[in-house]
């Protein structure tokens, strides 16, 4: 059985990959299973998409945690520990990462078992989550990997998918998939399919056993509030807002009220924007009277942040 | 409003707080998220909200919350009735003296319009009809937001939505949930929209003061459901404003008062071509005659306004 892992952000259209691949799979006479995984599919959030493709019936359910190809649509994922991105990697597992940086510096950096290829990122934006055709790309690049899907298969699955999108759409989804398929011909059907799920493989959990309590004794985080705020969505952030405050006119009511998430804290009229749980927006960019603040690709703001 | 005893009277006079905590699974840019934490912030701490299943319903993951006291999760259809036990159990309790008064709560539902303007219509009737002291939210995203955008009865004629996706969009017309309640007689009922804070805050003050069924409404504009950049969601929202599209009034004594009367009146073309969802009435071509109409109509509305 083949099983794929798609890590992408919200709005880079992983779902839409999970499913051209499962179609073009289909297609060629597998078995398909093919799903995102709910959570906050939120735009720039961390997003799973998995395909399992068999000859026989797919008896396995759920997320995948042993891939044999995961293939990740921003390279940026792969630093944030919820994303999960290197989880279940082994020497038989295929690694391809959409990146501007090469195959051995990846190697170099990640230490991983799994084999990694990167496949070139063509365009750059400065907002990541609107990287134009990258779900296409990533499934036309997968099917080449796999080795069991035609081209036809893949333009077929497609168009199967898209097809509502409307024609002029759908053809430049396709020549970004197929130029993607084709860049990757040197290393097609590097991808193995993995065994077959065997129950003698199953390792419980480590349970650790804690005497009954009353949930206010065990767990008083339960009545507890504002606990939202142990979540980090400043992980969403591809963009970030940065504020001059040689420019900033202090008129926090501004760009305090209209945060939607309540990111801008406000001390003696001056505002600050928490990075932890900003998730980029940029209205506050759009809604500051004098201009004071700008948007920063978070690549670039974050390497021109001092260590701490 | 200006007669009001109010202490918002310019924008210094907002909150400052931020009671609602940070960390949200809400979309990047949600007008309904914005609208709640200004709300909240005038609301304060001591109240319970109850929840109609919707996007919302995420903010409360457990053991995630952003709110600082409680919050009860319903179905769709019946958060009028789950508020109506809280108050209960509230009254009961003070009642038999096992909770002083000063730490009475506010009953707060908060839900989407696919509840409010559809299925929880008539938990609603019967809670207004019963006087029930309660504060009613409701973000307007104009659609089944959390299960991806399908129309609802607050979708606006022309828009695509994912039950609505080809050809001119939505055929219908939105519903008219703010004269619905009024029809009720209610205690209070007001519309607000979170790009336009001081009213909606003055709003959400006065609602305060008054006991029985009182309806905030805020139009939340959403840039996953509506299609358009996650920055513009305050832009589009003073464009509902401005252009006439969402009125703001409020119900009060009687009397539907207008809170604000764009004027000039900006045209509707300037507000819907911001959206993706409405991006077929420009491209490929223009639909004139479609445009023409959905502007006769907002106009047709301020011919008369209900003052
Ligand atoms: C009775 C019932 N039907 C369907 C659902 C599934 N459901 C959960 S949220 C949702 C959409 C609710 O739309 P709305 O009230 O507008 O809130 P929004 O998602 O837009 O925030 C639906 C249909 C449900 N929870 N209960
Ligand atoms: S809106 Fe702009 S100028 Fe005003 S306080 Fe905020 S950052 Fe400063
Ligand atoms: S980009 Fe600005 S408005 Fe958006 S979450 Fe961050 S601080 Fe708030
Ligand atoms: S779908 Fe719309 S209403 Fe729901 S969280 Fe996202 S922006 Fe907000
Ligand atoms: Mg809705």
């Amino acid at each position: 059985m083949y099983r794929i892992r798609f890590h992408g952000r919200g709005g880079q259209g992983m779902k839409t990959a999970s499913r051209i691949l499962g179609s073009a799979l289909f297609a060629e006479g597998f078995e398909v299973q093919d799903a995102p995984r709910y959570g906050a599919e939120r735009r720039g959030a961390p997003i799973f998409a998995y395909v399992r493709a068999d000859r026989r019936p797919i008896n396995e359910r759920g997320i995948i945690r042993r891939p044999d190809l995961v293939v990740v649509a921003d390279d940026t994922l792969i630093p944030v520990p919820a994303a999960g991105v290197l989880a279940g990697l082994d020497a038989y597992s295929v690694l391809l990462i959409h990146s501007h940086e090469s195959a051995d510096t990846w190697r170099r950096r990640l230490n991983t078992p799994a084999r990694v290829l990167v496949l070139p990122l063509i365009e750059e934006s400065a907002d990541r989550a609107d990287l134009p055709y990258v779900g296409a790309v990533c499934a036309g690049a997968a099917a080449c990997l796999l080795g069991v899907i035609s081209e036809d298969a893949l333009a077929t699955a497609l168009r199967d998918e898209l097809g509502p999108l409307g024609e002029a759409v759908v053809q430049r989804n396709l020549d970004k998939a197929l130029a993607a398929y084709r860049q990757m011909v040197e290393v097609c059907g590097v991808v193995t399919e993995g065994r077959e799920a065997n129950a003698a493989d199953y390792t419980p959990p480590e349970w650790i056993s804690l005497a009954f309590e009353g949930a206010n004794v065990s767990a008083p985080v339960i009545h507890a509030g504002l606990t939202s705020s142990a979540v980090k969505t400043g992980l969403w952030r591809t963009l970030r807002p940065v504020i001059d405050y040689d420019r900033c006119g202090r008129c926090w009511w501004v760009c305090s009220s209209l945060c939607p998430d309540g990111a801008i804290q406000v001390e003696e009229g001056r505002p600050t924007i928490d990075y932890d749980h900003c998730k980029g927006c940029l209205v506050c960019v759009a809604v500051c009277p004098p201009h004071a603040i700008e948007a920063q690709p978070e690549r670039t703001a974050e390497s021109l942040e001092t260590p701490k | 409003m200006s007669d009001v005893e109010t202490r918002f009277h310019r924008f210094k006079d907002l909150p400052s707080t931020q009671l609602l905590g940070t960390g949200t699974p809400m979309c990047a840019g949600c007008g309904g998220l914005q609208a709640l934490h200004e709300i909240y912030d005038v609301l304060g701490e001591k109240t319970v909200f109850v929840n109609a299943a919707g996007c919302m319903t995420l903010l409360s993951v457990y053991p995630f919350t952003p709110f600082r006291g409680s919050w009860l999760y319903t179905a769709m259809a019946s958060a009028p009735a789950g508020a109506q036990g809280v108050r209960d159990a509230l009254d009961i309790l003070l009642e038999q003296e096992r909770m002083p008064p000063e730490e009475d709560l506010r009953v707060v539902v908060l839900t989407g319009d696919g509840a409010a303007y559809g299925m929880g219509l008539s938990a609603t009737s019967g809670a207004i009809e019963r006087g029930l002291d309660f504060l009613y939210i409701v973000y307007d995203n104009e659609g089944y937001g959390n299960t991806g955008q399908q129309y609802s009865g607050a979708t606006p004629h022309a828009a695509r939505t994912a039950t609505s996706r080809m050809g001119g969009g939505f055929r219908g017309d939105k519903k008219d949930l703010f004269d619905i309640w009024v029809a009720h007689r209610p205690a209070y009922a007001a519309t607000v929209i979170g790009a336009e804070p001081l009213d909606l805050a003055r709003k959400v003050e006065r609602a305060m003061a008054i006991k029985g069924p009182k309806l905030i409404l805020a139009l939340a504009p959403c840039p996953t459901g509506w299609d358009f950049d996650p920055k513009l969601t305050v832009d589009i929202g003073r464009l509902a404003v401005r252009t006439g599209i969402w009125p703001l009034k409020e119900y009060v004594d009687g009397r539907v008062v207008h809170s604000k009367t764009p004027h000039p009146r900006k045209p509707v073309k300037e507000y819907l071509s911001l959206q993706g969802r409405f991006a077929h009435l420009f491209e490929p071509q223009r639909n004139a005659a479609e445009l023409t109409r959905m502007q006769a109509k907002v106009d047709e509305y301020w011919a008369d306004p209900a003052t």
